[in-house]
């Protein structure tokens, strides 16, 4: 008999639910939601990074960027696995809305990235404030997205050293990679800070969310916990924290950013797939998908001619 | 490991006299080279391979290759290079890989890397496993690790083959692959002058010349790619002294003097972009060193 959903209030723990729980629709329809923006994002942040395989300056630099980019793809696999053992979605059709602009992914892959200087602020920041939610989600009530953050959150830490010690070469370099490299970090910090989302008062579906345990933490903890780590680290490595958007550390050590000083028009036009850049990175990707249609179309034929016996071979 | 007369070369100090240091680089440069831009190519499937599965077996195999290249590089730095001049500074013209690695791809051509790699892991099985017994040392030292990978490679390559000859839609385009890159693939055999490959075959650092390569790849290739129903070009039986194919045979370029397509300056700008805009002069290391 399925749950109801007071029951999983009640239940709500990590690790608590699993595929052999018959949960109720509202939950499963949350957590697909969840893991399916997740899932997106690290295909969408595979997306940006990979002009950077080509472009890195050293050999190891290449190897690193390649190796990454592979990863955030195994992530994704892995993520778009536990969202389709809540039996919601399929994987093909959660790739075929990201591919037709319906999916949902984080706001940072939104906007371009054409510099070497621009790398830092997604491996560094962007994946360090990703650590830091994903970290939490290890709690997470879903055992399989619980379970998928174990290895996420191990890789993860490979790649945000691997920015970090981008941005520290490059503000040790010459005067004119640190500019360049301030400049960037001007330019992302802001987005960088809307990664959390507005404040839990704007947020909406943050209290369903939190309420069966698919969420632990809000996004004004983990705001904080994310600054309270990394503008320290920035300042370290010589980046100066534009005025704008003004923050204040409470006395609490907690973080209250001035929300009118960022661009919340924007970002909810990221949020609805409709800021131009990253409608042509959405479309872009789904250029290069759909000129390999026909290869999958071979699979699905020799997948189809498998069946009735024994099953078609993996498609690795 | 020997030659007739029992040398064997444990270090660059060890070869005797220029010439025999210069043979040796210049098959170092082949090697690695190769490795190089086949993998550069390789990577740009990386967020455009056809599934997820295939994204990531591709992307492990282009790691796999560079990290070959990164290998070779570094044998070739106890010849007094270091990577700023062995990759980042170097003339496009000085590189010495075949055509067949820097051709791009066109887009959605997944056959074209399918049929690409599989040729080129079987070159790469023949000459590796002619190197196995090299007489020096630190090529023969590192050989059995490469091997390991490329094995995995050739399995993977086969796999799609068999995948994709099993449709008339795929079977059509790794025909169109495999007309267009045979030509191609008989670079990888070319030598570049008419005397190095002798010397490294005299020298015992390899044990068969690069003719007698290529026909044991032909006749892989031919046998396997024959058994998918594809068409392999013939190859005519070398008569030339020297090594070489008939001219009619190879592309218009064949790389291993310098010779190279438009596609290389063109890659190679963008492999070099940022390392030219940040005026950087070294290439960083973050990796333990292999020896």
């Amino acid at each position: 008999m399925t749950m109801d959903v007071e029951e999983v209030k009640r239940r709500a723990g990590p690790r608590e639910f699993s595929p052999a729980d018959d949960l109720p629709e509202e939950y499963r329809t949350a957590a697909t939601r969840m893991l399916e923006f997740h899932a997106n994002s690290e295909i969408m942040g595979a997306y940006l990074e990979r002009p950077f395989i080509r472009q890195s300056p050293s050999l190891e630099r290449k190897l690193a960027f390649s190796a990454k980019v592979q990863d955030e793809i195994g992530h994704g696999q892995l993520l778009y696995r536990a969202a389709e053992s809540l039996g919601i979605k399929t994987r093909e059709e959660m790739l075929s809305d990201l591919a037709n602009g319906d999916g949902k992914f984080l706001n940072c892959f939104h906007y371009p990235m054409t510099e070497w200087e621009e790398t830092p602020m997604i491996a560094f920041f962007v994946d360090g404030a990703a650590m830091r939610r994903q970290a939490t989600l290890k709690q997470s009530s879903w055992e399989p997205y619980a379970h998928a953050m174990d290895k996420v959150c191990f890789e993860e830490g490979f790649h945000v050293k691997h920015g970090e010690s981008i941005l520290a070469e490059l503000m040790n370099g010459s005067r004119k990679e640190q500019r360049l490299t301030q400049a960037a970090f001007e330019e992302w910090w802001p987005r960088i800070l809307q990664f959390f989302g507005p404040t839990d008062d704007q947020s909406t579906h943050h209290d369903f969310a939190a309420d069966v345990g698919l969420k632990t933490m809000t996004n004004d903890e983990l705001r904080t916990a994310f600054l309270n780590s990394y503008l320290p680290k920035a300042e370290t490595y010589g980046l100066e924290i534009p005025d704008e958007p003004r923050i204040r550390q409470n006395d609490d050590g907690t973080w209250d950013v001035v929300e009118d000083d960022l661009d919340w028009e924007e970002f909810f036009s990221i949020a609805k797939n409709e800021y131009e850049p990253g409608l042509g990175q959405i479309n872009a990707r789904k250029e290069a998908q759909a000129a390999v249609e026909w290869v999958r179309e071979v699979l699905d034929d020799r997948e189809a001619m498998a069946a009735g016996g024994h099953t078609g071979q993996a498609a690795d | 490991m020997a030659t007739a007369d029992g040398a064997s070369y444990a270090g660059v100090d060890d070869l005797d006299g220029e010439e025999a240091a210069e043979a040796v680089e210049r098959l170092l440069f082949r090697l690695a080279d190769d490795e190089l831009v086949v993998a550069e190519r390789y990577t740009e499937w990386q967020v455009r391979a056809p599934t997820l599965e295939s994204d990531i077996s591709l992307a492990n195999v282009a790691q796999d290759e560079l990290g070959h290249a990164r290998l070779w590089y570094q044998v070739l730095e106890r010849f007094g290079h270091d990577e700023t001049d062995l990759i980042w500074e170097r003339d496009p013209e000085d590189f010495r890989h075949g055509t067949l690695v820097e051709q791009p791809f066109a887009d959605g051509d997944w056959a074209d890397a399918v049929v690409r790699g599989y040729l080129y892991d079987v070159a790469e099985d023949e000459r590796l496993h002619a190197l196995e017994d090299s007489t020096f040392a630190p090529i023969r030292d590192r050989v059995g690790k490469v091997l390991d990978e490329e094995a995995y490679h050739l399995e993977y390559a086969e796999s799609w083959l068999e995948r994709l000859a099993g449709s008339e839609d795929g079977h059509e385009r790794l025909q169109d692959a495999l007309d267009r890159l045979y030509p191609y693939a008989l670079t990888l055999f070319e030598p570049g002058d008419g005397t190095t490959d002798a010397r490294i075959v005299e020298m015992g650092v390899r044990e068969r010349s690069l003719g007698a390569l290529r026909e044991s790849w032909h006749d892989r290739v031919d046998d396997y790619l024959g058994s998918l129903g594809l068409r392999v070009p013939p190859l005519e039986p070398s008569e030339r002294a020297d090594g070489h194919v008939s001219p009619t045979d190879l592309p218009d370029h064949v790389g291993r003097e310098g010779d190279h397509t438009d596609h290389w300056p063109a890659l190679f700008a963008e492999m070099t972009g940022t390392y030219e805009d940040l005026g950087r002069d070294h290439a960083t290391r973050i990796m333990d060193d292999d020896e």
